[in-house]
């Protein structure tokens, strides 16, 4: 399995913590993304090869992921080192998650099309950024943008300047506020946006801007007669 | 005076809220498993004439019957928290209770239908249920977003309270009716934080690994 594009951005750093788990689709692909202790990040399929449960259901123990159902244990490598229901047995090498490239950017877990995706690829770093939430929305990456460009940021009653970053990351500006979106497509009509904007910005203000944003989103265009 | 006898279904979930403050609060209990799948036992003559509304969960004691899970909830914690803390009864805490408690018997009941018809094959509209279910957790995520931005924890209250004891269990058991929690990453946080709590018990579906 691969997935598309090279670098997709699965959550907000802050939003899973270490030794948790959580699931993340990208272009239909379902994929665990979890932090060990140490609290680096990795993205796997989100499938235990035992009996297919998801493993984003299941839990962090050390450095190592186990399935909820019968608590098979995998290292951070995704080869699995244990199986509760045979303690002696060496697990064979072939017994493995596909595992996807994985990396932390401005504030974000971005997960790779395969297991090695140059990081270079990676958008550039950009320092001092906080985080303001993730927005999902039943919509097409198109409407996204047309919204985006359309939808005033708080305090102001202009529409904004829409500026490309990278294929999937941009930002929102409006004099000297501006909000960075890191577009995560799920599905063709389904988006996750990661929000984030620079320190000393108003988060509050720019968190409640992302819901009617949503409602917009959401909110076929109007037919012309 | 004679103890308190909780009614109740290991798998439901109203039930399962008052399980939970009965354990953190640890307040003597007798149970008392009603036979609610397959034997609908809470509607037979001998239950009915408990709590009329043959529902559960309900408690009993002496010759006092509290049903429905908030008012249960909140009498529990009115009468056996010290602290005050799971049902605050001054300021801005309270009304925020109040309201939570009144959207988890309001809105979020969407929640708890989708469930039983995705999991007890009652009779139901599966699609129109969980769509009102995952707007009911967006109103929860968005509040639990702006709470988080605000360096606070839970839902009404600088502590946990029965809003959020009364919110929680349809969010952690929406997988039950294929709601995954991906989409709502402040109410993820949120139930960790909750399992953490002292005195947290599990149900099927709500484990406690965190």
């Amino acid at each position: 399995m691969t997935i598309q594009p090279i670098w997709s951005p699965v959550a907000l750093s802050t939003m899973v913590e270490p030794s948790s788990s959580t699931g993340a689709v990208v272009n239909g692909a379902e994929l665990v993304v979890w932090r060990d202790s140490s609290g680096k990040a990795h993205v796997w399929e989100d499938r235990c090869p035992h009996r297919g449960m998801r493993m984003s259901f299941g839990f962090v123990r050390g450095d190592h992921l186990a399935c909820l159902y019968h608590g098979w244990q995998y290292d951070t490598a995704g080869q699995c080192r244990h199986i509760p229901a045979h303690p002696q047995l060496e697990v064979p090498q072939t017994i493995r998650m596909q595992t996807f490239a994985t990396a932390e950017r401005n504030g974000l877990i971005w997960a790779g099309a395969t297991a090695d995706v140059d990081p270079a690829l990676l958008p550039a770093e950009i320092p001092g950024l906080v985080p303001v939430r993730s927005l999902y929305a039943d919509c097409t990456v198109a409407k996204v943008m047309a919204t985006l460009g359309a939808t005033p940021l708080p305090g102001s009653d202009d529409a904004p300047a829409l500026e490309t970053i990278s294929e999937n990351y941009l930002s929102v500006s409006s004099g000297p506020l501006r909000l960075f979106v890191a577009i995560q497509t799920m599905g063709p009509d389904k988006v996750a946006l990661h929000l984030m904007t620079n320190q000393g910005a108003p988060i509050a203000a720019l968190a409640r801007y992302a819901q009617p944003l949503r409602l917009s989103l959401e909110t076929p265009l109007a037919e012309v007669a | 005076m004679s103890a308190m006898t909780l009614y109740n279904y290991e798998l439901d979930e109203n039930s399962y809220r008052v399980r939970v403050l009965l354990s953190m609060l640890k307040i003597e209990h007798e149970v008392y498993s009603v036979n609610m799948l397959p034997g609908r036992e809470e509607k037979s003559p001998a239950l009915l004439a408990l709590n009329p509304c043959g529902t559960l969960p309900f408690i009993q004691q002496n010759d006092t019957v509290i049903f429905g899970a908030e008012a249960i909830l909140a009498h529990l914690a009115r009468n056996f928290d010290p602290t005050g803390k799971w049902l605050p009864i001054e300021g801005p805490a309270f009304s925020a209770t109040m309201m939570w408690v009144g959207f988890a018997a309001g809105p979020l009941q969407a929640a708890v239908k989708a469930r039983e018809v995705a999991v007890f094959a009652v009779g139901g509209h599966l699609e129109r249920l969980k769509a009102d279910a995952r707007a009911a957790f967006r109103t929860m995520d968005d509040h639990m977003t702006l709470r988080q931005i605000e360096g606070k924890d839970w839902f009404a209250a600088d502590h946990p309270t029965i809003a959020d004891l009364a919110l929680l269990p349809s969010f952690a058991l929406s997988r039950d009716f294929n709601i995954d929690h991906e989409e709502f990453p402040a109410l993820r946080l949120w139930l960790r934080r909750f399992r953490r709590l002292p005195g947290f018990i599990t149900m099927p579906g709500i484990p406690d690994y965190h």
